[in-house]
């Protein structure tokens, strides 16, 4: 697709901010949902029309394994769903405690802990990575006494590494510490099975590998009574009473849902169940191996994790600022990434000395022609990136 | 951020002009050859030798101060040692008041 007149065609490769293109059936279920008047049971009475919140948690409990469809709570996005967890948690608690989190934490995770913590609310160790992992034994030597939560990421989304959540979520499971999962780059990405992570909460986002619109997201809650609800409103149920009610999932979904994301992502995920989760996985490797496997062994390229598990590159090019080539790959190549620190600066501390490096990211419908392309053009700027500076 | 659409490409001689103020980069080698000129607080420019278009950045915090600041170096580049002197004679003004907002 051409992005404007002279301009070079647009290859997008930044999904893992958000996908795109969506699937055609994404586009027409939005299209389809927004010709009729919304439906939702005691918000309306137009019965004939489709129940998309309602046939959407039942069909994210089919696709991630779940058993109980109404502790799927819709937000705007994972940020919400951290924020609404985290937040949560600590109004439960009587007195402070201690947090565990991850240096591959995305701000979304970090912002809110500190926040926490600069109150007093919790004390908070943060874990390094190796290998671009976190272990089991890392989390278990960061454990103390009064240690009641861990929150830490399913992958991350700069170094595509996808974390071993299970020997973790069974760990904290039977010690009695609430473990939230960030699966805003693996739900979608990668077969997801909530029978084999029993997380307290798994945190998943609406518009990256699940295909539905910016603005959707969500978490699953195993058991409600460790979250407090942190808003209040109308539920369309027991409105002459003045108390939020505590079911599932009114507890924690109040005002009008976002209806027409809601229809994407039902369709986002009727489209990977149509396509197979396997499938969309097996894909998006392809693409991914493909292109580590044409940067690999350039002297002039750093990739930070050649052996990513997720469609997720993160690389400098020596000699030359990450946003330079950023900006180069866009307008020279009509290439889209991003640049910077991806909302996650302990990862880049560790990494690339806080200065940030540029993130290419694929879906599973990325052109496998683009992904040559743009490992041909990062090459040629690498192949360039000696740079005259002249004295004064 | 900004990005500007020139009457013309910035000149090689204009690129010298900056050298006064900050650092400047060029790639003559990338298959569109390109610069950057980086001012630490004020501004940083980016574009291709021979474009029109350039991206110009400001720091956030200071963008009140230097908002017009690359149209100046667009008056100024033309008018030899004279201009940059007077540029430096701005340049100090917005240091001084950029001074004294930062916290102490």
């Amino acid at each position: 697709m051409a992005a404007g007149t002279g301009s070079p065609s647009l290859i997008y490769l930044n999904n893992a901010a958000t996908t795109w293109p969506k699937p055609q059936e994404v586009l027409d279920e939005v299209a389809r949902c927004l010709q009729t008047p919304f439906f939702e049971h005691g918000r309306s009475t137009a019965g004939s029309a489709v129940d998309y919140p309602a046939e959407a948690r039942e069909a994210l409990a089919a696709f991630f394994h779940a058993e109980e469809p109404d502790h799927f709570i819709f937000t705007q996005n994972a940020t919400d769903s951290l924020n609404m967890l985290i937040h949560g948690f600590a109004k439960n608690r009587k007195a402070p405690f201690h947090a565990i989190t991850t240096e591959l934490e995305h701000n979304s995770v970090l912002r809110p802990l500190h926040a926490l913590e600069a109150q007093g609310a919790l004390s908070l160790t943060t874990v390094p990575f190796h290998d671009s992992r976190v272990t089991l034994q890392g989390i278990e030597e960061a454990m103390l006494p009064e240690t009641r939560l861990v929150v830490m990421t399913h992958g991350s989304n700069v170094l595509g590494s996808l974390q071993h959540i299970r020997p973790i979520a069974e760990y904290c499971s039977a010690n009695d510490i609430f473990l939230i999962v960030d699966g805003a780059q693996t739900a979608g990405q990668v077969p997801v099975n909530f029978t084999e992570i029993p997380a307290g909460a798994f945190v998943f986002t609406g518009h990256k590998a699940l295909f539905g619109l910016p603005g959707t997201g969500g978490f699953y809650l195993q058991d409600p009574v460790e979250v407090a609800s942190t808003r209040q409103g109308g539920t369309g149920t027991e409105s002459r009473n003045l108390v939020h009610p505590q079911d599932m999932p009114w507890k924690f979904e109040a005002g009008t849902p976002n209806y027409p994301g809601i229809a994407s992502l039902l369709a986002g995920i009727r489209y990977i169940g149509r396509e197979g989760q396997d499938a969309v996985t097996g894909k998006c490797r392809g693409l991914t191996s493909r292109f580590i496997g044409e940067l690999t062994g350039d002297p002039d390229i750093i990739l930070y994790n050649p052996a990513a598990d997720l469609p997720v590159v993160s690389f400098n090019i020596r000699g030359m600022d990450n946003d330079q080539v950023g900006y180069i790959l866009a307008k020279a190549y009509g290439i889209i990434t991003r640049t910077g620190l991806h909302c996650a600066p302990l990862v880049h501390d560790r990494i690339d000395g806080g200065k940030g490096c540029v993130r290419v990211s694929f879906s599973s419908l990325s052109d496998p022609e683009d992904c040559l392309t743009a490992a041909r053009a990062v090459r040629e700027v690498a192949a360039g990136a000696d740079p005259q500076i002249r004295p004064e | 951020m900004k990005e500007y659409i020139l009457s013309g490409p910035l000149t090689p001689a204009f690129l010298e002009f900056l050298r006064s103020f900050g650092t400047v980069k060029e790639y003559p080698h990338m298959k569109r050859p390109f610069f950057s000129f980086e001012q630490e607080d004020f501004i940083s420019v980016k574009g291709f030798a021979g474009d029109t278009s350039v991206e110009v950045r400001y720091r956030k915090e200071f963008s009140d101060l230097t908002s017009d600041y690359f149209h100046l170096l667009l008056f100024y580049g033309s008018k030899g040692e004279g201009g940059i002197r007077k540029m430096h004679e701005i340049e100090e003004s917005i240091r001084e008041k950029m001074r004294i907002r930062r916290p102490r």
